[in-house]
């Protein structure tokens, strides 16, 4: 993690005598006091309010008959109002850890409600709108709270409505329709993210739109909607990671996420793209298409953004195997590519070795 | 008085609280508006295929009105794939229980002796042998929760046809389940609340 590493480069500058090691310390007792740090009692503290909810969603399954209903609805509701209060109380006393968990053990028990008197009324309502109702529910109160666990917690139930959408068999182009939602859903769960600083949260959107986007191409097969992707995640990607965009600037905030996703999908649709080619030419095209695209990502991004370098290099091998068992035409044919893919592959690292060098130097003297 | 910090995070569990409140209430009161103000209509079960399909807690129900043959549905079919509901016109027959008299995918006008359900929405393509010789609808009264274990002698009445569900429907076609009776006698009654 980012504290291991940055102490480990601490302890070499103080040893090289360029940080003293009382600036070292502060630093990092900074970096300790700051509120979004891990601090394992108040995960803890959350995971023991999804266990108690659960445990509270299980008495709703076992529909208890001996308690007449009125009394289970007024009951579960007290419960509601009594977490939410809780977290009130919590959090105007600056208890953050035990307020989140107050607020999560509330939002998971109105879920909990809703089956609860789903069930006993015997309405037999559509799953799907209840998770829509209960991610609402979810979203307001993460908005009324500025709340980073109930950011968590739409995030995953977004995820849930993209679930049961799928199981219903509703998540057809011509279901019912609430497959469009999902896009939705994702923006409101990034700007949630942002709102509450929920961090790591984000990317239970960004996969969420990577699954969406996938499960459009499963739906409606064309090459068309395959090139799409991949220029829609081309193009996200270099707005995301060039520095003369006007998105750089908002898109770094969130740190590596948004530069590896859009590369990601841009990734999506060239794999999706393989399954559209057809004749030796085409595939030439996409495989150098390809390699171009993974060593493009790297030369972008890749010396800040350790993720789009991994997946670069991991789509480089990939496709070379691929191509090396697709077989171009025939394998001398094979050969000639990758032959002339290694001569360009080596005159561009020439290339980008030179223009580092003169980089460094440039930003040397100017250190003068 | 706003300056005390847990003044907002106060505002904050009232306003979500009440929100949540407010939807479960609704989601109650709905329901007992159609058994309130409702018409009764008392409906034959038919036996659910597969026969054994006690879902957890539940029993799934299928009545005679949820098959509806094509003869009986006037104003003709959707030519294009769409969501659609259907407008159920329902009268008493002979035998005591309600029976579909037609059923349209435009509204239908009200008449006397009749009621009008409408059909959940579902999903409607035209096939090549145009129309289907019958369609398979759902009223949202296809569920009915149970004590764990109880509901093995629904379902066996269930599919020995002997169980009957009386149900209300409101002015907008809803419907929900107001008592299930086997051989006449009354087994659960639905209150309101």
């Amino acid at each position: 993690m980012y504290r291991g590493r940055i102490e480990k480069d601490f302890n070499i500058w103080v040893s090289k005598g360029m940080l003293g090691a009382d600036a070292a310390k502060a630093m990092l007792a900074e970096y300790d006091s700051r509120e979004t740090v891990f601090s394992a009692g108040r995960v803890l503290l959350v995971l023991a309010a999804v266990l108690l909810s659960a445990a509270i969603l299980l008495l709703v399954a076992a529909n208890w008959e001996a308690i007449p209903r009125l009394v289970r609805v007024g009951g579960i509701v007290a419960l509601i109002w009594a977490f939410y209060l809780s977290a009130a109380v919590c959090l105007g006393r600056g208890w953050r850890g035990m307020g989140a968990a107050f607020l999560v053990l509330g939002t998971m028990t109105f879920g909990g409600a809703i089956a609860l008197v789903g069930q006993m009324y015997h309405l037999s309502g559509d799953a799907a709108e209840a998770l829509l109702v209960w991610f609402a529910a979810a979203c307001v109160a993460a908005l009324a709270f500025r709340s980073a666990a109930l950011s968590v917690i739409s995030g995953f139930l977004a995820w849930a409505v993209f679930g049961q959408l799928v199981m219903d068999n509703d998540a057809s182009l011509a279901g019912n329709g609430y497959i469009y939602f999902i896009p939705g859903l994702i923006v409101l769960v990034i700007a949630l993210v942002r709102y509450t600083n929920a961090g790591a949260a984000r990317h239970l959107a960004y996969l969420l739109a990577l699954a969406w986007l996938g499960w459009l191409y499963l739906e409606l097969p064309e090459v068309w909607l395959a090139a799409a992707l991949f220029g829609l995640g081309l193009l996200a990607f270099l707005l995301v990671s060039l520095p003369m965009s006007p998105l750089y600037r908002f898109a770094q905030e969130a740190g590596a996420a948004p530069a590896f996703y859009s590369f990601a999908l841009a990734i999506l649709g060239l794999a999706v793209l393989h399954a559209e080619m057809d004749g030796v030419g085409q595939e030439v095209a996409l495989g150098a298409t390809t390699l171009g695209v993974a060593l493009g990502g790297i030369a972008v991004a890749g010396r800040l953004n350790g993720a789009v370098r991994f997946l670069g290099y991991a789509v480089f091998a990939v496709e070379i195997l691929y191509l090396a068992f697709e077989t171009l035409g025939s394998i001398l044919g094979t050969s000639g590519f990758f032959l002339i893919s290694g001569v360009v592959v080596g005159l561009i690292a020439w290339l980008v070795i030179r223009l580092e060098k003169r980089l460094a130097a440039t930003s040397a003297v100017e250190g003068i | 008085m706003s300056d005390n910090p847990i003044f907002r995070p106060l505002v904050a569990a009232i306003v979500v609280a009440l929100l949540q409140t407010a939807f479960l209430g609704y989601m109650i009161e709905s329901r007992a508006s159609i058994l309130r103000s409702g018409v009764d209509v008392v409906l034959k079960t038919v036996p659910v295929d597969p026969r054994d399909l006690l879902r957890g807690d539940y029993v799934i129900l299928a009545y005679d009105i949820s098959t509806i043959p094509a003869d009986k549905i006037t104003g003709g079919f959707p030519t294009e794939a769409m969501d659609a509901q259907l407008s159920v016109r329902l009268e008493k027959q002979s035998d005591g229980f309600w029976g579909v008299a037609e059923a349209s995918f435009g509204p239908l006008a009200p008449k006397d002796g009749s009621v009008i359900a409408r059909s959940a929405p579902f999903y409607y393509y035209p096939t090549p042998d145009n129309p289907p010789s019958s369609l398979n609808v759902e009223y949202g009264i296809e569920r009915y929760y149970v004590p764990e274990g109880e509901g093995r002698v629904l379902e066996e009445a269930r599919n020995a046809s002997a169980l009957a569900v009386t149900a209300s429907i409101d002015d907008d076609g809803r419907m929900q389940i107001r008592v299930i009776s086997i051989d006449g006698k009354p087994l659960y009654e639905e209150p309101l609340y």
